[in-house]
């Protein structure tokens, strides 16, 4: 703003602060334009990422309900004898109990269609309460059985009633039966914790996802416990001890290589050495781990030498300067520092392996499994497999049960996500 | 090696500089040529009673060579300082003292530094007994991101020089009152040490050298970050280092040169031009070059 | 931190050890194979699991071929008990068994799998004949102008095929060359359509390989769309556009009754019945293969075999019939469960 700032020259005076003036609305517009682009960049994606929530809740929401139906089941000791009580003929203390609250059905044809309301899993139901509690037998009791997943559907509103009979899964009569139930209060719509407990089933309404919880959590363990420690040492040892030159440089392209290998790969890898070279076991969550360990290995070795190389040179000379060995630099601050890089790598490679699907179906992990894995080589198969498998199904209540295992996929990835998060802001230290 | 024939202060060679013909501008200091011919140092390298003794020290970058054949004593309880244009080779120097060089790829170190009579540069010499020998201090505060108390604690305790804690406590204790930072920390040291200013910041750093209690302790411009009272508070921590220790500091201000040290040496371009007391120095140079910089011609 | 990484490495390891022993066993039946069977022999799975005395088998869905690959590895436990088909052993894969040591296979017929042409509710269903289709579908098709020669598929609409079909444009969804309901889909409709023109039939006479060729290239002008594998999507995108046709499994438009329904081909539409009798032309018939020196040696192989040839699961009430699987006649059915009662093991590929 100075007069003295122009130079002395003949021409029209032209002071700095002119020509900045000029240029500065077009400077001020041009970033108002940057500002607009990135805005719609963000909103573009948190539309996309609504819709998507939206679009996976809107549907899934509803598996976390089930239809119940409430039944006066008399525990028959003609039917449960002491030396039957695990395959004593439990439907047939269901088909007593329907008969007997519609005492006009007589039909063959009918009483099928009126037992086919409650899932066929209700055996189970009523097989555990009697292994639970032996006294049971010869008591009457209400018990809260599962209704078929037809039923459920229609309850949901996913079937219309209003279609010809021939065009629905549920009869006239069945509907007028569930009509019934309701008005009596023995037709509920309850918290379906079977959903959360159970294993993988054909019959939508016994499906649960903790066969497939389980068996994700059996292989991230693998896969934590091998990828971390391995994938950390790697990348010490690369940055802080191993001498720069062409084996360390093609060492570090070949990992970057593998970052960047499809998922599949590392499955066919997985088949051809840890199948059938050391004949481990298919299907089990230790081969999986293992598999899934190769293929996070590089992201948390990238991130973890880019952690380190964050640190700054200023501790390490520190370190050294009052005599700390290399090992004693690395390990007392190098290490701690670059701990939260390092952590946060690892819980994104593991949230990456959470989700992976692909490699798994080489080593027969894309299985249907009933029972639920207790341990590293028992079958199991991942909560991604579980919604692929579910998606492929034609029964119609699992297109809600694959959107709530997606949800449940999610709200997984967000908890190890903002783990990843706090755990960065918790060990963050400044220097 | 000792065996060294002592360059007597008179016999020194004299300089084989010369500068270009053309008349000084005296304000444009990029236009001074210098040939590039070996120079050798003007002013008595040796004393008599070294605690370190350099000799023909060559280091190099790669091909690049940054300091070309220096050889300097080190008194015993003596601050030499080192000035010089940035560039010239200073902190590269005074990083060979304690080879932490070697953490620099490519760095490559030749002649003789020799503590205790024997070359630090041995290959039987261990950097981590020689680091505590010869402690340093950086020119940027480089606090442990831990409390003060671990920073303060550190060395000792990697060393294994506290039996207890209570000696360790003591440790900390005297090392931060060396410092002359005990009054101001003494009710927060489990505070981190990054908290604290600047000035206090680098008398940390000092108290965590002097906490391993060194023979020499290095300083690489400890000031250039700080204010000038902050300034003014380590410069009399150094004079009072002085009794205990030998000291090497590096600094762009001949003030603080002046003030601090007994000796000063004068780097140019990887050469060491010209060592002396650090009155004659500063009021008498012999060195063309020495006198061009300390008149603020270039630099 | 560095105990916890040795101490982690170290567990890692003893795991692996541990694991190594343990696969010496197996006490659970292993399944693989075809994804059309999968959803029958998983309901039969899982009935036998949680009627409580053997564990419920595990079973991948790994594909026809692929789960012959992996059945015919050999036998032992880490070599699968059963492979599911949704077609019969071929002469290869037979002799790739042969060679690995799995000479006696039990070959076991569980009924049938019937493919539907369908499309949405919302407009009438199509009348077809398996000309039609492969008059649609084909890559290339007869002069319509008369003569012998073949030209790229010419036609857009179903009317072009055939007048009495309405004016709408030729729009198919189907599974990918991958999969194993495309391949019967090819043998059951695109053959028989392209038998009924008689310069094709007398080629397939002449030149069988250029004729199975002609018949199994579907177009690939964009009226052809490949859908992927899952099936579920073709019928949401029936739904979405209901000028498409989809090819899928019967079970898909059993469970969709509401939204879609079947075309009729050749005169009958898909239902329970026609298929049951033959009537509707597209069924196949699927399998399953059990490793007859597993048998007994692997616990449960004898009673999921019981289980799943008996009544309540595959017969005409039984719990099979409700997800979708056609069976066998009462004459066949039996035959086949006597079989299966003798582990009769197959001594050539028909
Ligand atoms: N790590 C290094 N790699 C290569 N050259 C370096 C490195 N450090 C310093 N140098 C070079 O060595 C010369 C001396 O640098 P330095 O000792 O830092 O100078 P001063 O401390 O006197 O300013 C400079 O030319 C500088 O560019
Ligand atoms: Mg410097």
């Amino acid at each position: 703003m100075n007069n003295t700032l122009s130079p002395p020259a003949a021409s029209p005076p032209r002071r700095t602060i002119e020509i900045v003036n000029r240029s500065l609305k077009r400077r001020y517009r041009a970033e108002r334009r940057f500002r607009f682009y990135g805005l719609l960049a963000i909103m573009l994606s948190v539309l996309f990422l609504a819709l998507l929530f939206a679009s996976i809740v809107g549907k899934g929401y509803s598996a976390f309900w089930q239809t119940s139906i409430r039944l006066a089941i008399f525990f028959d000791p003609e039917v449960i004898k002491k030396d039957t009580l695990v395959n004593a003929d439990y439907a047939a203390l269901v088909r007593e109990s329907l008969f007997k609250r519609f005492p006009q059905v007589e039909e063959r044809q009918d009483k099928r269609q009126l037992t086919s309301m409650l899932s066929s899993g209700s055996v189970y139901r009523l097989r555990d309460m009697v292994l639970q509690d032996p006294d049971l037998v010869g008591k009457t009791a209400e018990v809260w059985l599962p209704a078929d997943d037809d039923m459920d559907m229609l309850i949901k509103g996913h079937f219309r009633r209003d279609l010809p009979e021939s065009e629905r899964r549920v009869s006239d009569k069945q509907i007028a039966w569930i009509e019934r139930l309701e008005a009596e209060g023995r037709l509920e719509r309850r918290f379906n914790t079977m959903f959360l407990t159970a294993g993988d089933s054909r019959e939508p309404e016994l499906a649960g996802i903790w066969g497939a919880v389980s068996g994700s959590f059996f292989t991230l363990v693998i896969t934590l416990v091998l990828s971390f420690p391995i994938g950390v040492a790697a990348a010490v040892y690369l940055e802080e001890f191993a001498k720069k030159n062409r084996w360390t440089d093609l060492i570090e392209v070949n990992i970057n290589n593998l970052a960047a290998v499809p998922s599949i790969v590392f499955g066919l890898l997985g088949l051809a050495v840890f199948l059938n070279f050391f004949g481990l076991p298919r299907s089990a969550p230790l081969v999986g781990g293992l598999v899934l360990t190769l293929m996070t290995l590089p992201t948390i070795i990238i991130a973890s030498r880019s952690a380190l190389t964050a640190v700054p040179p200023s501790i390490r000379e520190a370190a050294l300067g009052v005599g700390a060995s290399k090992m004693q630099m690395v390990v007392h601050h190098v290490l701690p520092l670059a701990l939260p890089g390092m952590l946060t790598g690892t819980i994104i490679g593991m949230a990456r392996a959470l989700g992976e699907s692909a490699p798994l179906l080489m080593i027969g992990m894309v299985a249907f499994i009933v029972d639920i894995p207790k341990g590293f080589t028992d079958s199991a198969t991942v909560l991604p497999v579980q919604i692929y498998l579910w998606a492929d199904s034609p029964e119609r209540a699992f297109v809600e049960r694959t959107s709530a295992a997606i949800m449940v996929l999610l709200a997984f990835l967000v908890v190890m996500n903002a783990g990843a998060i706090i755990l960065r802001k918790k060990f963050e230290r400044r220097w | 090696m000792l065996t060294l024939t002592r360059m007597d202060e008179t016999a020194l060679a004299h300089t084989m500089v010369e500068t270009d013909s053309k008349p000084r501008s005296g304000d444009d200091p990029g236009k001074r040529r210098v040939s590039r011919e070996i120079r050798e140092t003007v002013g008595r390298v040796t004393v008599d009673d070294p605690r370190m003794v350099c000799r023909n020290v060559n280091v190099y970058y790669g091909d690049k060579q940054a300091i070309k054949n220096v050889s300097v004593d080190i008194g015993r309880n003596e601050v030499l300082a080192m000035i010089g244009p940035s560039g010239c080779g200073k902190s590269t120097f005074i990083r060979c003292l304690n080879r932490m060089n070697d953490t620099i790829d490519g760095c490559r170190v030749t002649g003789e530094i020799i503590l205790d009579g024997t070359n630090i540069y041995d290959k039987s010499v261990d950097v981590v007994p020689l680091r505590a020998q010869v402690g340093m201090v950086f020119q940027k505060p480089n606090p442990f991101p831990k409390s003060i108390y671990e920073n303060v604690a550190y060395g000792p305790r990697i060393h294994g020089l506290a039996r207890n804690k209570a000696e360790l406590d003591e440790c900390v204790e005297t090392s931060l009152r060396k410092a002359g930072l005990w009054e101001e920390v003494k009710d927060r040291l489990d505070h981190p040490g990054t908290g604290l200013s600047g000035g206090q910041q680098q008398r940390l750093c000092i108290a965590r050298t002097i906490a391993v209690n060194p023979e020499v302790i290095l300083m690489d411009e400890p000031c250039s970050a700080l204010d000038p009272i902050a300034t003014s508070v380590i410069e009399d921590l150094i004079d009072e280092l002085r009794i205990q220790y030998s000291i090497c500091i590096v600094t762009h201000s001949m003030q603080q040169a002046a003030r601090v040290s007994q000796r000063t040496a004068y780097f140019h371009l990887g050469d060491l031009i010209e060592v002396g007391p650090t009155g004659r120095i500063f009021t008498n140079p012999s060195h063309q070059l020495t006198q061009d910089y300390i008149t603020g011609r270039f630099g | 931190m560095k105990k916890a990484v040795i101490f982690s490495m170290v567990t890692a390891l003893v795991m692996a050890t541990v694991a190594a022993v343990q696969a010496q066993q197996r006490d659970g039946i292993s399944i693989v194979g075809s994804s059309t069977v999968y959803p029958f022999a998983t309901v039969v799975a899982e009935k036998f699991g949680k009627a409580g005395t053997f564990k419920a088998p595990k079973i991948e869905s790994t594909g026809t071929g692929g789960g012959f690959k992996l059945f015919c590895g050999g036998v032992g436990i880490q070599h699968p008990d059963i492979s599911n088909a949704s077609r019969a052993i071929k002469a290869s894969e037979f002799e790739a068994c042969r060679k690995n040591g799995v000479t006696d296979i039990v070959e076991v017929k569980i009924g049938y799998d019937g493919i539907v042409v369908a499309n949405s509710k919302k407009t009438p269903a199509l009348k077809l004949t398996s000309k039609d289709i492969f008059l649609a579908l084909a890559k290339e098709v007869p002069d319509p102008k008369g003569g012998e020669n073949l030209v790229a598929n010419p036609y857009k609409t179903w009317k072009d095929v055939n007048a009495s079909l309405p004016n709408v444009k030729i729009e198919v969804l189907g599974p990918p060359p991958t999969s194993g309901t495309r391949d019967a889909f090819i043998e059951l409709a695109m053959e028989p359509g392209a038998l009924k023109f008689e310069p094709l039939k007398k080629l397939s006479k002449e030149d069988a390989k250029k004729f199975t060729k002609l018949f199994s290239s579907i177009r690939e002008d964009g009226a052809y769309i490949e859908a992927g594998e899952n099936d579920n999507l073709i019928v949401q995108k029936l739904g979405a556009n209901p000028n498409a046709l989809g090819i899928f499994g019967f079970s898909f438009l059993d469970q969709n009754t509401d939204k879609i329904q079947g075309s009729f081909v050749d005169g009958n539409q898909p239902t329970f019945e026609n298929i049951a009798s033959g009537k509707y032309p597209l069924s196949r018939p699927l399998f399953f293969y059990v490793k007859k020196a597993h048998v007994g040696v692997i616990p449960g192989i004898k009673e999921y075999l019981a289980e799943f040839t008996s009544e309540k699961a595959w017969g005409k009430d039984g719990y099979l019939s409700e997800k979708g699987l056609i069976p066998m006649p009462d004459a066949e059915r039996k035959q086949v469960a006597e079989n299966v009662k003798a582990t009769k093991a197959m001594t050539e590929v028909k």
